[in-house]
């Protein structure tokens, strides 16, 4: 015990020495993965002058919100820009990033995701700093194997499927355990490689309250038969144990080979290398319809950057942002974390892994996943899995529907 | 129970006769006595098992396998990622302040409340007292947050006495059921030798609360040592967090790093482990004191 004094002694003088004279700048990041990366991109900012020293703060979301309450939070966010971010931007919480050079380079499609996300009007809250483009993980040694091509329509998917599985291997590895690895992959995908998301959320919007059975456009009448072309893959086409199996086993099985094909984001890559790094992967939209031209990645916000309206330092804050937005450094980051880049002057992504995927986020056929979209009072992940899990798809959609209207009534 | 059937008689009885009696075991409770201790030890070895393994090894799916090779690269890294040295001196120094704090002012407001029980004001603050038991702190976060901001207490001394706080309803429970079983006498003899109220309490009841208090310290320990919630929100500068909030880093929804949070783990229990090695004799016999007595 007297040793451990002896420690909180020398750590107390450590934390006390480290900020003289120079102004402290709370830098809020929580993507556990590329901490190292940031912490580096934080050294050298900190060397390279000598009036700012940025604190990385990585203590995560909790402590984030907390700042908020205490009326001090951190002097600049680069965090998951997901519906829980979205409210410091809905509360204009955060300032007004239009007139920084970061805002005016972002491709304005992208612009357009981020709103989607959230927004305070007449404002740019968030600058969107690394998208993720997720779709179908395919093993590329069992492809060549087998002979199969890249599928382009859901009929050539399903037609790849019925190969691999009448020759033993399960065609997707299903990690329905999970709830959101369900919501994000298989309910994500289907619904936005089938509609065009943006009228679809753009008109049950205004219908708000009104939605249900009898309403134009509702859950019920249009995600039905992507449901239902969903539970024809989830229930024949997986492993016979995926109602058992979680995320990390999903993982592990796409490592040695298990299954062919796995709906995840690009953040699993870096999981499945723990376990093999040599497994030979690839990426590609997952096909719902009969039209290749239909086809489209799912995206999503991973980082974006805020600056609060109640930080003390803003120029500060504004000058290190511009420094994490310089084509070096943001370039670098995506390509470390798989992610792509959201600005019209971003280096294409070049790793083999998501190449498949490339060509539609940077034509724009982009959409935003169900999941990401709907207000996090109406749990998806649990929904969707209740689907899989043998649930009627027309009864789980009637209740989307349902607490949609009830949402929009309290709004 | 089986050691109360011995009877003082048995002593003049031949040995083998006693060994006899002493092998009378209770089978029944035996097995399910050490089936409930499974429950304690097959998480702990996966603990230990995991904190040695190689990061490829650790997500393989199998938490049983014994680590191999056997590595220590997990603790290299929980070390350097949480900067454990300073995240375990600031937890050291929350739990000290706390245990302490909760010790003493759970102390004199018990022996305040027992000597005063007549007073309307005294039983009621024992209710007033013992109402926080059932706010958990989740409930008063938000207002704890700002309050703490305004006064300039976001951090670890903020914790210390926001925690103190909350664990002294339940310290003062165990107190005051247990001060009701110490005789007045004693403290009566004390005052006809001249002793003020102060001297009674330091010289005689407060050795009297030795066992409880080890208790008290103990429970106070424990929830210092673990609380994640509280200083996670209550300390402003990430470089004055506590172990627990620091080792949040190690998971997320998209990634595991089973080897390295779990030698984290390690580390982190080990304080833990070892407080309750040396004190267990007071633990146990303050726990069956203040149930047998109250």
């Amino acid at each position: 015990m007297a040793a451990l004094a002896a420690v909180a002694m020398i750590g107390a003088g450590l934390a006390g020495c480290s900020s003289g004279g120079r102004t402290k700048l709370v830098f809020a990041f929580n993507k556990r993965e590329a901490v190292p990366f940031m912490q580096q991109v934080v050294d050298d900012y900190n060397k390279s002058q000598d009036k700012v020293n940025v604190v990385m703060d990585t203590s995560g979301l909790n402590s984030t919100a907390a700042g908020f309450v205490r009326g001090a939070p951190a002097d600049l966010l680069l965090a998951n820009f997901n519906n829980q971010a979205a409210r410091y931007v809905n509360q204009c919480a955060v300032t007004d990033l239009s007139d920084t050079d970061a805002a005016k380079r972002v491709r304005p499609d992208v612009k357009a995701l981020v709103d989607g996300v959230g927004k305070c009007p007449g404002r740019t809250s968030a600058v969107p700093y690394s998208i993720m483009a997720a779709g179908v993980i395919y093993n590329k040694d069992i492809f060549a194997k087998y002979n199969l091509q890249v599928p382009k329509t859901y009929d050539q998917l399903l037609s790849v499927s019925k190969t691999l599985k009448s020759n033993g291997v399960a065609p997707f590895f299903g990690t329905f355990y999970d709830g959101w690895t369900v919501s994000q992959g298989w309910f994500d995908y289907a619904a936005g490689g089938s509609l065009d998301l943006k009228s679809f959320f753009q008109s049950i919007e205004k219908d708000g309250a009104n939605v249900g059975p009898n309403s134009s456009v509702s859950y019920e009448k249009d995600f039905l038969e992507p449901m239902n072309k969903m539970m024809t893959l989830a229930k024949d086409y997986t492993n016979p144990d995926a109602n058992s199996k979680i995320y990390g086993d999903g993982n592990t099985a796409m490592a040695n080979g298990k299954a062919a094909m796995y709906l995840q984001g690009p953040w699993a890559f870096s999981e499945i290398s723990k376990t093999n790094p040599k497994a030979n992967l690839g990426t590609f939209p997952l096909p719902m319809t009969d039209n290749p031209k239909d086809l489209k990645t799912a995206v999503n916000v991973d980082l974006g950057a805020m600056i609060p309206e109640q930080s003390k330092h803003q120029a500060e804050a504004r000058d290190f942002m511009n420094y994490l937005f310089q084509p070096k450094i943001i370039n670098a980051y995506n390509a470390s974390q798989l992610g792509f880049g959201p600005l019209k002057d971003s280096a294409p992504e070049t790793d083999p892994r998501v190449a498949g995927l490339r060509p539609y986020y940077e034509k724009g056929k982009i959409y935003a996943g169900p999941s990401y979209v709907i207000p996090q009072a109406i749990p998806i992940p649990q929904l969707a899995q209740s689907i899989v899990l043998g649930a009627d798809p027309k009864d789980v959609l009637s209740t989307i529907d349902a607490d949609w209207a009830r949402f929009a009534r309290r709004q | 129970m089986s050691a109360q059937s011995i009877t003082p008689a048995a002593s003049n009885a031949k040995p083998k006769k006693i060994r006899a009696r002493m092998e009378r075991v209770n089978w029944p409770a035996t097995i399910i006595l050490a089936v409930c201790s499974l429950t304690v030890l097959i998480p702990l070895y996966v603990t230990v098992s995991m904190a040695f393994k190689t990061t490829k090894q650790a997500v393989d799916g199998n938490a049983f396998s014994l680590p191999n090779p056997v590595s220590v690269d997990g603790f290299k890294q929980a070390w350097t990622m949480t900067k454990t040295p300073v995240g375990a001196g600031i937890s050291v120094l929350i739990t000290a302040g706390v245990v302490f704090l909760v010790i003493f002012l759970a102390a004199f407001l018990s022996y305040s409340i027992v000597r005063n029980w007549d007073h309307r004001f005294f039983r009621y603050s024992f209710f007033y007292v013992l109402a926080a038991m059932f706010i958990p702190f989740p409930v008063v976060a938000l207002p704890q947050i700002s309050l703490t901001g305004r006064l300039h207490l976001d951090n670890p001394f903020g914790v210390i006495i926001l925690a103190s706080m909350f664990q002294l309803a339940f310290s003062v429970l165990l107190f005051t059921t247990f001060l009701r079983s110490i005789p007045n006498e004693l403290e009566e003899s004390a005052q006809i030798d001249g002793a003020s109220t102060w001297q009674t309490f330091r010289k005689i009841v407060f050795p009297l609360l030795a066992p409880m208090s080890a208790t008290v310290g103990i429970f106070a320990f424990l929830y210092a040592w673990n609380d994640f919630m509280m200083p996670s929100l209550i300390i402003s500068d990430a470089t004055l967090q506590s172990l627990p909030v620091r080792q949040n880093i190690f998971q997320s929804q998209f990634s595991n790093n089973y080897n390295v949070s779990f030698a984290s783990y390690l580390m982190a229990m080990a304080p833990a482990i070892i407080a309750y090695i040396f004190t267990q004799r007071w633990v146990m016999s303050g726990v069956t004191q203040g149930a047998v007595k109250g």
